[in-house]
């Protein structure tokens, strides 16, 4: 059995199936993408061919798109923030927790498994100020003009509002990945650094963090990935609002060839999504794979 | 030789598993946005009943609707295809999606494949061009005039949904809504305001002596884009019509051009950013508003028939008054101030229009009075006594409608979904006081110029 897995043509046939669905839901759907960018099409109807015309537009002329790939950027470093390093920090809090660790486990991964619509709808409750939610509440106790605090509705803030609600929904779920990886780590370790006169924050920072430097790059990966593709937590809180002020490049794919109606513009998006999806991702592992080898 | 067998078996299991595991969650993704709700009728052909029509071929009427099994459109027609199938022996299926953007993308699936069910939902625009286009709507006025329920039919509700291209009325309405603003008695009475606001000067005034007395005066839904717009559309209606938003559309009118459309900006900022709307009003939507209106929040609201269940109590108790579109002050404002349309609307599928359909329009149009205000407790878009037993304010609101022939100017309507999107982000940051009327005015006169 062991001998015939490993040969490449069952390997093959193994990877056949997840490839296909791949290349089917994937790699089909950027390549039709990318044939409507080269369209003006309202969705229904005749298409007409316009070349590079959707692109031109959208990379000289549009400056709400350009705002988006900003927001993209100040909502990615927020949800890697929170996710990853505040992750790390409640997966040390929680490996030095003698009584209860289960249950508090339990309590952080809760929103994990709450649907991103019902997380959304606890947070507008949260934060409302018609009527006055349970946050400007609080607030009004030590300052009553925070009682009507805008934020949602606030352009100035309601892109980190938003970043913030996604970075909690996730963070119990980096927070189980660190903490599995940080109690893989051999106490050997913790104990030689300790007789060698190592602090606690000296022994995480120059030996437990180290070791699970991997499970860092990789979680950072997977949330700088999310993060760039992320749209149901501005869609759902702020509608891209107020104005354009909490608009990802994926909403505004979205109320392009939806609510808009430009199928092709829409399109055109999308394959710049791609892009920068790509050219993001490819560095990263560029800047972390070299750091490796050093 | 046996190992490779049981691994190409295992991999062959694995691949039917994952395919089969797609196909599921497609079509569990499709019901989640799309329910289902399908009837089987018993047969009735053999009951000896009289009236039973000659189906041919057609056992099933299917529908696409937009909402839910809670929502109007359903309702009406659930009841209206209930009935008749099952005199028929017919079966229906009506296929809900509730999203606005999830059911416009189906439609417009349909439409790209000309796979439009007998019934579908459709709002007077775009779409009902689209379908123009590929031959799939029924000229419902000819229809209407062939059975003798043309006539009947409110005028404005005909001005609402006809052709604005061809003059033909495709479109049958879902019900006949009218709006109006509903406001408390007791915070008016409070305020020392005693008569309801006739012009817009007046709703000013009006506000601020309401919010001198520590109320909200005005409560609007601003993260539905509807609620804002309806400030922005309402003196260039009553003053031009649909000429403004028309003319605009095609480039021959501006907001700094039209003395109506900048009047209508300046109010909305002014509105938003005297603090006459409530605190953060940019993300509360239309059913919150409702909620907070109804809740005994605020003392004006902008609401109409389909919350005639939600008001009915406080207006029976003399909690609540109603009021009209003010007038522009200033301006020649038309007589109608009651903004009458016709909900989102159905066309019939002229492929699939046979003679068991034209039976079903006429057996429609004979029932659905019944049908809105017995099932849906809506407005019926046929002028006919209303029946006994009603909540008062239907007998109340009724006679402002009940001769008006300008219908409502629906700005979603008339506006390329490009340009209405765009107005939609800057009339928030009008009435949130983050651009000026001035900056609004030129960024939407940029969207046509460009």
């Amino acid at each position: 059995m062991q001998k015939a897995f490993g040969k490449k043509s069952i390997i093959l046939l193994f990877i056949f199936p997840a490839f296909l669905i791949y290349t089917l839901f994937v790699i089909v759907s950027i390549v039709w993408a990318g044939y409507y960018s080269f369209f003006d099409w309202s969705g229904v109807g005749e298409k007409i061919f316009i070349g590079l015309q959707n692109y031109i537009e959208l990379l000289s002329r549009d400056d709400v798109f350009r705002s988006t790939i900003w927001h993209t950027v100040i909502y990615t470093i927020i949800n890697v923030l929170i996710q990853v390093f505040g992750g790390l920090l409640f997966a040390i809090l929680l490996s030095r927790v003698k009584k209860g660790r289960v249950a508090l486990q339990t309590l952080y991964y809760v929103p994990v498994v709450i649907s991103s619509v019902a997380i959304c709808q606890i947070f507008s409750k949260l934060l409302s100020v018609t009527p006055t939610g349970v946050v400007n509440q609080l607030l009004s106790v030590f300052n009553p003009a925070l009682k009507v605090m805008e934020w949602t509705s606030n352009p100035n803030i309601s892109l980190y509002v938003t970043a913030f609600v996604e970075g909690y929904k996730y963070l119990g779920l980096y927070m189980v990945i660190f903490y599995a990886a940080l109690i893989g780590v051999p106490d050997e370790l913790g104990e030689a650094a300790r007789i060698d006169g190592a602090s606690l924050f000296q022994e995480y920072w120059h030996v437990r963090i180290p070791y699970i430097k991997p499970v860092i790059v990789a979680n950072c990966l997977l949330v700088l990935n999310g993060s760039l593709r992320s749209f149901e937590f501005s869609y759902l809180l702020t509608h891209g609002g107020p104005g354009n002020a909490s608009e990802l490049m994926t909403t505004y794919m979205y109320k392009q060839a939806f609510t808009s109606m430009k199928y092709g513009y829409g399109s055109a998006v999308a394959i710049m999504i791609v892009i920068i999806c790509l050219i993001v991702g490819v560095l990263f592992k560029k800047i972390t794979g070299e750091e490796a080898e050093k | 030789m046996k190992k490779k067998t049981i691994a190409m078996l295992l991999a062959a299991v694995m691949s039917v598993s994952a395919v089969l595991t797609g196909c599921g969650q497609s079509s569990g993704g499709a019901g989640a946005s799309g329910e289902t709700a399908e009837q089987n009728a018993p047969a009735a052909q053999g009951d000896s009943n009289d009236t039973v029509l000659d189906i041919g071929e057609r056992t099933k009427i299917t529908a696409l609707l937009k909402g839910t099994e809670s929502t109007e459109q359903f309702q009406v027609f659930d009841h209206l295809l209930s009935n008749f199938c099952q005199e028929n022996g017919l079966e229906y299926e009506i296929e809900l999606v509730n999203d606005m953007q999830d059911y416009f993308t189906k439609l417009q699936m349909y439409i790209n494949s000309n796979t439009l069910p007998d019934i579908y939902g459709c709002p007077n625009g775009t779409l009902s061009r689209a379908c123009l286009d590929i031959d799939a709507m029924v000229d419902v006025g000819a229809e209407l005039k062939r059975n003798g329920y043309y006539d009947k039919m409110n005028g404005a509700i005909i001005d609402f949904l006809t052709d604005a291209d061809d003059g033909n009325l495709y479109l049958f309405p879902q019900g006949l809504y009218c709006e109006y603003f509903m406001y408390r008695t007791d915070l008016f009475e409070q305020a020392g305001v005693t008569d309801a606001p006739t012009t817009w000067a007046e709703f000013e005034e009006a506000c601020q002596k309401i919010a001198a007395t520590g109320e909200i005066p005005v409560i609007v839904g601003g993260s539905d884009a509807w609620q804002l717009m309806r400030y922005l559309s309402f003196s260039p209606w009553r003053v031009t019509g649909d000429d403004f938003i028309t003319n605009y559309q095609a480039g021959t009118d501006s907001f700094s051009d039209n003395d109506s459309a900048k009047y209508a900006v300046e109010l909305l900022n002014r509105l938003g950013t005297e603090g006459y709307f409530e605190p953060g009003f940019a993300s509360v939507d239309f059913t919150s508003a409702c909620n907070l209106f109804f809740g005994g929040t605020g003392a004006i609201f902008y609401t109409g028939s389909g919350q005639i269940g939600l008001a009915e109590e406080m207006y029976d108790e003399g909690k609540l008054g109603f009021f009209p579109v003010p007038d522009t002050e200033g301006m020649d404002n038309m007589s109608t101030n009651v903004p009458i349309h016709a909900g989102f609307a159905e066309g019939f599928n002229k492929a699939t229009y046979d003679a068991t359909m034209q039976a079903f329009f006429d057996y429609m149009c004979e029932n659905f009075s019944e049908a809105c205000y017995t099932k849906a407790q809506i407005f019926s878009p046929f002028n006919e006594d209303l029946p006994e037993g009603l909540p008062q304010l239907y007998y109340d609101t009724q006679p402002m409608f009940a001769t008006a022939e300008t219908a409502w100017t629906s700005w979603d309507d008339k506006l390329d979904s490009d340009v209405l999107t765009k107005i939609v982000d800057e009339q928030q940051k009008l009435a949130q006081g983050i651009v000026t009327p001035n900056d609004f005015i030129s960024t939407c006169d940029s969207l046509i110029s460009k």
